[in-house]
């Protein structure tokens, strides 16, 4: 087949970095974990004796590690796996290995290598954020956001399924700290961050208590995926362990209606604990459902489908119209975030290659858009003094790189082709047509509508029109805020115009795990016209 | 790898890396983003010329590499170049160079000139897209961006607040159409296993009428169709020469372009429907014009009927075609549809584009002026601008040998052997264009001065004459394709091949009717609105037909009836239930009740340090997961 030259250009520039050597490889993938906790601990050991700038260094090697390790392994895992399969595989018997089943085991497969990812460049991009704003007591701020980061790497690192919810809990605990002690509103972050624990804990038991059933009834040896997968090849488990697993990872990405944590939770946090939460953490519930639940118990997902559907359908027209009604900024954010996550959930819904590559696509995206609004949201209301729209205005000419990132991550949030969002939204509605209802077809596209509605409405208010007198005086973004940013919309930038960078792996994952739905006999390829000269 | 694709790479690419580059440059240096954006249109317009003059014969051509792989589903990026696209591709590139320098004079004191520019240059990557498409994705992926740079470009003049309305608007009603389209797109795809428009050419038996329609709705966004018409005058709030170029000349003709790109999906069904949609939009359009005061608002309504005109051509175009059958005369019939829209499509292009950029012109001369009552006069003050107006205005009359009369005579003569009604219609409708833009160009280029801008009114500089020179030129010449060497050698054989000739009887009747329409018109208006007169006769005495035709129908009314009562209604309901019920009493009071008990038993623990949280946190995990484990072995 005949290629562009552009672009087999830039395709043959990603394979010769694909050429390292992977025997490194799950060095890597520990290195990911161990790094920030490594860099917390010092800073928490010795971050009252050492000057603040020290203190920083060391957050930004706790931060950036995290962010190298993943697009090493990232650009590694092209060169070794053309299946999809996990690779890097790795595993310490920590002692409970007789007792429960436990083993430290990390890897990564095509569906996890997005996530790992995900969770490296948004680290880094929150880290950089944080360690450049001012904040009061510092050193703690960075602590917890480096365990956070800790805990993130290992997530989508980890096999084995103790892990896996150890991790997230690890990263979950700073969040409720983060908001109770950092939080936007001195009156109510206290019981924002008291909500946000109950709730979250009580998804998060729910989910474990729906792992250990999988695990005990599935009668594998071992609690690690692996394992499972080859229990339950021959054997079976009961639906309602995914009914438990569906609402017990709800609950965690806010399926509705169990999402009403989520827009006061992200609207008080500090801005990067929402990017790391909403942007990463999140996905842990999605990623868990895509990885975990549907591919071991798809007799489950074909009983409880229907309800699936009608909740993320709840998230996406629903909270849709609620995001319509914001007039804070943060909360508006907070409620557009819940509502495409509806998208992924209906995705997973789709039970298809197409349907799970485009949740992952989906989660991907929405990641790196939702921590880049939030943190030019914090940009914007810093400089503002409040989060009302409607008291904001004329920011473009006060604060025109501010502006145009604003834009950007706008047209990324809402779908705008070139930014990696549009992907996961396109293959989403393409693989819901298949479903066993299309007309649910019908009423996610319209969702395209309702964001666009929202999202405009966001910028026109905080930029167009005359700024006020008191705006003139706080000036354009400075590079802390800037360069994180930056990193954030490059990164939806290169998936958006190169997707097939991780769509070949996500490809090779899911196909070996998810239907292919049929699709009418493709044509005839026309041969005669592709050589005309 | 060939030259073709290489040189179709190369004419895509070069505006997104000179959107880069002016990006990187930041908005200071407004000249030099300036200088690149117009070299950048100049290597596109020399590029493209070179392709269809020299390296394209006029075979179907098309290249495609794989872009995203998710089984079954499969986007590939390419090209697809046929007689319909060449046309296109001559469009864009060509108007789009005369409308880039242009620019340069319009735009000289522009403080934000570098946002402008750039935007300037990723539209014509995003509508080059469009026109090399070699599949639907693809097509889309191009139609949201060229919807995007639209946007921004609206959005320029950003301290207005119509500035931030009509940006608004327009994206969201376009992303309305685009919801149909999109589920067109999704329905082709799974019917035919493909969206590429080489392979749906060949193999399209299964198309259905739904599928047509919503493929449709795009081109109701697009190319600004009622109902969703209402955003493409608001447009106006731009600067001038993205009207021309965008809201004029080449994106809102994108949905003609579309229909043209996959005219072997529509059914006689859809193509009915699609005629009907273009008539009516083409008749109301018009109505709207004689009330506006506007001079870039009154050639909105003006573009609006015109592309009436194309969708129209297209519906009933083809449905002649299609009785007619392959072999019959000349060419192929099946494409007299696309043919005669496509060719009112590049007609129009010229003649509307250099109107829009002639009134740019005298804008640019009396101070922002818009108001036609405060100008006058201007013929002997900007006799360049003046005469390439009149020759627009008459092109787009349909005065007979200008290029408008061709391409609207191919038109009126398939409708008539379609659809009479709708015949019928469309030559009223011509009547009207030439009534309303007679109005417009004796009030604001004949008679006396009428205000103090007008009056000291002069001609603008020569990079803003020449694009008019060349414009009017075309609008002249542009419907010789047959005689002369106007197009491209490929694309002069594409229109002999497409382009519907009335039979030589019909012809004379044609030419009758063309003539009396247009001059006829033109007289009316002449009786109406005397050059001299001080103020809107139509207005003072026949106030009933002026408030109609102001009330444009009341969509907007409607619209915004649906927006503020309705629509914001309906979420601000959903947001008092979503917090008090869901929020309110399903997660704080149900909960909270078994929550506060457990509260009182736990306070106990409750040490104010967080490290102790973490510790009872993890030891109620293992306590839990030790439970569990029994509980979970007895149940199963």
């Amino acid at each position: 087949m005949p290629q562009l030259a552009f672009f087999s250009a830039i395709s043959s520039f990603l394979e010769a970095t694909h050429a390292a050597t992977p025997t490194l490889a799950p060095l890597h993938l520990l290195i990911g974990i161990l790094a920030p906790a490594i860099c917390a601990l010092l800073i928490a050991f010795f971050g009252s004796r050492l000057p603040l700038g020290a203190t920083k260094a060391i957050a930004w090697i706790g931060f950036a590690l995290p962010a190298w390790c993943a697009l090493w392994i990232a650009g590694t895992y092209g060169a070794v796996a053309q299946s999809g399969e996990y690779q890097f595989l790795w595993q310490a018997d920590l002692g409970l290995s007789k007792l429960l089943g436990i083993q430290l085991m990390l890897g990564v497969n095509g569906i996890s290598v997005p996530m790992y990812v995900l969770a490296g460049i948004v680290g880094l991009a929150a880290g950089a954020y944080a360690i450049g704003s001012k904040v009061e007591r510092q050193p703690l701020y960075l602590v917890l956001l480096l365990v956070m980061q800790s805990g993130l790497m290992g997530i989508f690192s980890s096999v084995d399924l103790f892990f896996y919810y150890f991790f997230h809990e690890f990263a979950l605990i700073p969040t409720f700290i983060l908001i109770a002690m950092w939080g936007r509103t001195l009156s109510s972050r206290k019981t924002v961050a008291m909500e946000l624990t109950i709730y979250l804990t009580l998804g998060a038991m729910i989910t474990l208590g729906g792992l250990i059933g999988l695990y005990v009834s599935s009668g594998a040896e071992a609690f690690n995926l692996i394992a499972l997968q080859e229990a339950l090849a021959t054997g079976t488990a009961p639906t309602q362990i995914f009914l438990m697993l569906l609402i017990g990872f709800g609950i965690l990405v806010s399926l509705f209606p169990f999402h009403t944590w989520a827009p006061p939770a992200y609207s008080t946090a500090p801005a990067p604990a929402a990017m790391l939460h909403a942007g990463v953490l999140k996905k842990f519930g999605l990623y868990g459902l895509i990885q975990i639940a549907v591919p071991l118990l798809p007799s489950g997902l074909a009983g409880y489908g229907g309800l699936l559907m009608w909740l993320a359908l709840g998230n996406v027209i629903i909270i849709g119209f609620v995001t319509i009604a914001q007039q804070d900024l943060k909360r508006m954010l907070g409620n557009a975030s819940v509502m495409h996550m509806g998208y992924a959930f209906l995705g997973i819904y789709a039970f298809s290659v197409m349907g799970a590559g485009g949740a992952v696509l989906m989660m991907f995206a929405h990641g790196l858009s939702v921590s880049l609004m939030f943190l030019l949201a914090d940009a914007v209301e810093r400089r503002a003094q409040t989060g009302d729209m409607r008291e904001i205005g004329g920011m473009a000419q006060t604060a025109p790189v501010l502006a145009g990132l604003f834009i950007a991550g706008t047209m990324a949030s809402i779908g705008l082709p070139g930014f990696a969002n549009f992907w996961g939204e396109l293959v989403i509605f393409t693989a819901l047509w298949q479903s066993p209802h299309p007309w649910v077809a019908i009423a996610a596209v319209a969702g395209i509508v309702i964001s666009a509605i929202y999202a405009l409405r966001a910028v026109a208010r905080i930029f167009f029109g005359e700024p006020k007198a008191e705006l003139a005086a706080t000036g354009d973004l400075q590079g802390w805020e800037k360069w994180p940013a930056i990193l954030l919309l490059a990164a939806l930038f290169v998936v958006g115009i190169w997707p097939r960078g991780f769509s070949e792996h996500l490809d090779a994952a899911l196909a070996k795990q998810y239907p292919v739905k049929d699709v009418a006999v493709p044509v005839a390829t026309v041969t005669d016209q592709s050589h005309a000269h | 790898m060939n030259d073709l694709s290489s040189l179709l790479s190369l004419i895509l690419l070069t505006p997104l890396v000179g959107a880069g580059l002016i990006w990187l440059l930041g908005n200071k240096r407004g000249n030099l983003a300036a200088g690149i954006s117009v070299l950048v249109a100049g290597v596109i317009m020399v590029a493209s010329l070179f392709l269809l003059y020299a390296q394209w014969g006029g075979e179907p051509y098309h290249v495609a590499m794989p872009w995203l792989e998710l089984q079954p589903f499969r986007l590939d990026l390419g090209f697809y170049l046929n007689g319909v696209s060449a046309l296109m591709l001559f469009v864009v590139s060509f108007v789009g160079f005369w409308i880039h320098l242009f620019s340069l004079g319009y735009m000289a004191d522009d403080s934000r000139k570098a946002r402008f520019f750039g935007g300037l240059s990723i539209f014509m990557f995003s509508m080059l897209g469009i026109v090399l498409a070699e599949n639907l994705f693809m097509l889309f992926i191009f139609w949201e961006l060229v919807g995007f740079s639209s946007y921004i470009l609206i959005g320029h003049y950003l301290k207005t607040q119509e500035a931030a309305s009509a940006s608004q608007k327009a994206f969201i009603v376009n992303r309305v159409g685009d919801f149909g389209f999109l589920l067109g797109i999704i329905l082709t795809f799974w019917t035919f296993g493909t969206t590429s428009l080489p392979e749906l050419a060949q193999h399209h038996s299964g198309a259905t009428t739904a599928m047509a329609l919503l493929l449709f709705c795009g081109v109701l966004g697009k190319s600004a169709q009622m109902p969703l018409h209402v955003w493409l005058p608001d447009a106006m709030a731009g600067p001038t020469p993205i009207s021309a170029l965008i809201h004029a000349a080449t994106m809102v003709a994108a949905g003609v372009f579309l229909l043209a790109r996959t005219y072997f999906l529509f059914d006689e069904t859809a193509l009915t429907v699609v005629g009907w949609v273009g008539t009516i939009t083409a008749l109301c359009a018009a109505i709207w014009a004689f009330a506006q005061n506007d001079i870039k608002k009154v050639l909105a309504y003006s573009t609006l009927s015109q592309l009436g005109y194309m969708v129209a051509a297209f519906g009933f175009g083809t449905l002649y075609g299609l009785t007619q059958g392959e072999g019959h005369g000349h060419g192929h019939a099946v494409w007299y549809g696309l043919g005669a829209a496509m060719f009112h499509l590049t007609t129009h292009a010229f003649f509307k584009a250099l109107l829009f950029l002639g009134s740019g012109s005298v804008i640019h001369a009396c101070h922002h002026e818009q108001d036609i009552w405060k100008m006058g006069g201007l013929f002997k003050k900007m006799p360049l601008t003046g005469l390439t107006f009149l020759i627009g205005t008459l092109a787009l009359s349909g005065i007979p040998f200008l290029a408008g009369f061709f391409s609207k005579d191919a038109i009126l003569f398939v409708t008539k052997e379609a659809c009479f009604p709708a015949f019928i219609i469309l030559t009223g409708t011509a009547v009207m264009t030439a009534t309303y833009m007679g109005r417009l160009f004796y009030i604001a280029f004949l008679g006396k001065p009428r205000s103090e801008h007008a009056e000291h009114a002069h001609e603008s500089p020569w990079t803003m004459v020449l694009p008019l020179v060349v414009l009017a030129v075309f609008s002249i010449a542009g419907g010789y394709f047959a005689q002369l060497p106007i197009y491209p050698a490929a694309v002069n054989e594409f229109l002999g091949q497409a382009v519907p000739h009335p039979s030589e009887d019909a012809e004379m009747t044609m030419l009758i009717i063309s003539l009396i329409a247009s001059l006829g018109g033109l007289a009316l208006a002449f009786v109406i609105w005397n050059p001299k007169s001080e103020r809107d006769a139509l207005a003072a005495k026949a106030r009933p037909i002026w408030a109609l035709s102001r009330s444009k129908f009341c969509f907007d009314e409607v619209y915004m009836f649906y927006v503020n009562q309705i629509q914001a209604r309906v979420a601000g309901i959903l947001d008092t239930l979503d917090s008090l019920i869901i929020s309110g009493v399903g997660t704080r009071v149900v909960p909270g009740g078994i929550f506060g008990g457990l509260g009182m038993f736990f306070r106990r623990l409750h040490t104010g340090n967080a490290t102790a949280y973490v510790w009872w946190f993890f030891g109620g995990v293992i306590l839990f997961f030790a439970v569990a484990t029994r509980g979970f072995t007895s149940l199963f």
